[in-house]
């Protein structure tokens, strides 16, 4: 983690800063946009509840991922096992009527199954057939995509709107907002600290980072690959269920509407390459991101920056902090091997004669 | 006989910006970089394509613009893994996702407008009539009239084969994909022709986009590229990156996303006709993945290689 900081830092700063000339180019005042940007998403006690509020479906999505690649499991599918949880979860909360404390957790089990389920073919797919999840999983986003769109403009469209959108669920499955402050988050917390046991303490967890470190390796060192890989599968699955889930629990509309998905997903992918699948650090991007994204609404209002600005800081973050890790392992590891060279040499001309004699 | 015509003729079209970014692809694929950023590469094309078009009013202007575009995408791509040494994988999300954010944030701040772009004022690409192949009924409507960059693509499709497989740059190519340490020590430097590689991607990407934007339809839709650039990849992988292969796989492809537009107005859901191209390289990828495991299944292998 802490090797991980200093690139981290570096790179964040200089993709501000290049956010930032791109802001100045376009004859926008920049200063004053990140002003905004982070006045509207920190500085109040509502904008950091709606920052937590957009954080919720980040933290599950990067999760899944980070879950994903850190085991070597390329799940791409987050998009897809989004929309499916959201979906299941709408189903279930129209159709079963009782009473909130009874609803919510079953809810969140229909989320996390539902998720896991979707992941779960790709991963049936791979060990039944050996068919690249890559390609599985991404194609099944489209088909997702395509089936949910199916759903809320045909069987379950509320006739008395005008767009494609379902029904509210019934009110037992709705996450309580107190104050402002959106129950999900806790949901997502809690998640988060399930999630990094498991990767850090247990015995499944270990297997996880054995096989994302070298398959191979794990494999002869006695990991249970197989199994490790399709529970993987369906635990990235199913966190990205849930997060899709909680966009219909919390909040304030409680149905699934066109579009629900936004691009939450594949900013979970990036939230876990940006923080190298570690877990804690997972977390922190996800805040981070949120803020970026929350932030933007404001920077749209302020300075009148469009608020899609936001993606494109966020892609030149990730971008940014790769490249700085990459070239700070690789100057690190030129330094250390400097030093060697240096301390052999400084061996060498202590008793470097010596050995050459006894060598010729 | 006139529906299968049409179906005919719009595989052709659907096909093409498929087989251009597979192109481009397999110049990567014998590189060996994973390239993802097709996806990327391909939708900022068709952006600039449309920009181009739009604000010089020449459709030439337009093709030009889009193939920069999908070099410039290419550009970025090189600098971070071949001279920074980023990971494939996770570099080209991040192009893609650069991609999406770019356009759809330049798409309101140039536009100023939010989904889609449409205007007169897009100079489309012409659509050639062949001269004698036009008079044959049945065949003339199927292989005339198409936007010349359909023509363009299957010529593309031979000279790559013959690139890769009959010159220096492609034996130089092939090697570098083979072991990138034997070049260099022969002296050759394998990053700069990595990075050619993922130049000549870059330009077909962009070739494919400004297909997509300026002569599939002509406007531009945030993220139009729609999965095809994934489905390039696929296809691929499916035909380990023969040209030729690739031409066939392509219009495979064609004819089934063209199967499910005119499937469109029966019975069967619009949503469900949708779905067809991605099914298909489901199941396309079973048949692939039973014929490799019946003659050497090397599942950890594979898998290793990706991330």
């Amino acid at each position: 983690m802490k090797k991980q900081l200093l690139p981290a830092i570096i790179g964040i700063v200089v993709a501000l800063l290049a956010g930032l000339i791109i802001l100045w180019a376009q004859g926008y005042p920049p200063l004053q946009s990140y002003a905004a940007l982070f006045s509207y998403s920190l500085f109040s006690r509502f904008a950091f509840f709606s920052t937590l509020d957009k954080a919720t479906p980040l933290i599950l999505t990067g999760l899944s991922a980070a879950v994903g690649f850190g085991s070597n499991c390329v799940n791409l599918g987050q998009p897809g096992q989004f929309l499916i949880g959201a979906m299941a979860v709408t189903a279930f909360g129209i159709a079963v009527d009782l009473p909130a404390a009874i609803m919510i957790p079953l809810s969140i089990l229909v989320a996390l199954a539902a998720g896991a389920c979707w992941s779960g073919i790709a991963a049936g797919l791979r060990r039944r057939f050996n068919m690249d999840e890559f390609i599985t999983t991404l194609m099944l986003n489209f088909i997702a995509d395509y089936f949910t769109l199916y759903l809320i403009s045909g069987p379950m469209l509320d006739t008395k709107m005008y767009s494609p959108l379902t029904p509210m669920t019934n009110s037992g499955a709705w996450l309580p907002i107190w104050n402002g402050f959106g129950s999900a988050f806790l949901v997502a917390v809690a998640a988060f600290a399930v999630v990094s046991v498991l990767w850090n303490r247990s015995k499944i967890g270990y297997e996880w980072r054995a096989m994302g470190q070298n398959p191979i390796f794990s494999r002869t060192g006695g990991c249970r690959n197989d199994a490790a890989y399709v529970w993987a599968m369906l635990l990235s699955g199913a966190l990205a269920g849930l997060a899709g889930g909680l966009m219909i629990m919390g909040g304030m509309q409680h149905r699934f509407v066109k579009g629900i998905g936004a691009n939450y997903a594949w900013d979970g992918v990036m939230i876990a390459i940006v923080a190298n699948n570690n877990i804690l650090a997972t977390g922190l991007y996800a805040l981070f991101f949120s803020v970026l994204q929350t932030g933007a609404m404001g920077m749209e209002l302020e300075t009148s920056v469009p608020s899609e600005f936001s993606l494109v800081l966020q892609a030149i973050v990730v971008l940014f902090v790769v490249a700085s890790r990459e070239s700070t392992r690789m100057l690190m590891n030129n330094i250390a091997a400097e030093m060697r060279m240096k301390r052999a040499r400084g061996r060498d001309k202590g008793m470097g004669d010596g050995r050459r004699a006894s060598n010729g | 006989m006139h529906l299968m015509v049409e179906m005919i003729r719009s595989s052709i079209l659907s096909a093409t910006p498929v087989l251009l970014a597979g192109l481009g692809g397999a110049y990567t694929y014998y590189a060996d970089v994973f390239n993802i950023a097709m996806e990327g590469m391909m939708l900022i094309g068709a952006f600039t394509a449309v920009a181009g078009s739009y604000s010089s009013g020449s459709w030439a202007v337009g093709v030009l613009s889009g193939i920069a575009g999908g070099l410039a995408a290419a550009l970025i791509f090189a600098f971070f893994v071949v001279s920074l040494k980023t990971d494939e994988f996770v570099t080209g999300t991040a192009l893609n996702m650069l991609a999406l954010g770019g356009t759809t944030y330049s798409l309101r701040q140039l536009f100023h407008v939010k989904g889609a772009f449409m205007s007169p004022a897009i100079q489309s690409i012409p659509r050639w009539n062949i001269p004698l192949v036009s008079e044959i009924p049945c065949l003339g409507p199927i292989l005339s009239g198409h936007p010349f960059i359909v023509y363009i693509g299957i010529l593309l499709a031979f000279f790559v084969e013959w690139h890769i497989f009959n010159t220096r740059f492609g034996l130089r190519l092939r090697a570098v994909g083979e072991d990138a340490i034997a070049v260099d020590s022969v002296g050759v430097s394998s990053d700069r022709i990595k990075a050619q590689a993922i130049m000549a991607s870059g330009v077909l990407c962009g070739l494919a986009g400004a297909y997509l934007s300026l002569g599939y339809v002509t406007l531009f839709a945030e993220n139009m590229s729609n999965g095809r650039g994934w489905i390039a990849l696929a296809v691929i992988i499916l035909t380990r990156g023969r040209p030729m292969g690739l031409l066939l796989m392509s219009l495979v492809f064609g004819f089934f996303d063209g199967l499910g537009l005119s499937l469109q107005g029966t019975m069967i859901p619009p949503q469900f006709t949708q779905m067809v191209p991605y099914v298909v390289t489901i199941v396309a990828l079973y048949f692939y993945s039973r014929e490799k495991g019946t003659a050497k299944g090397e599942p950890e292998q594979s898998k290793a290689s990706l991330s």
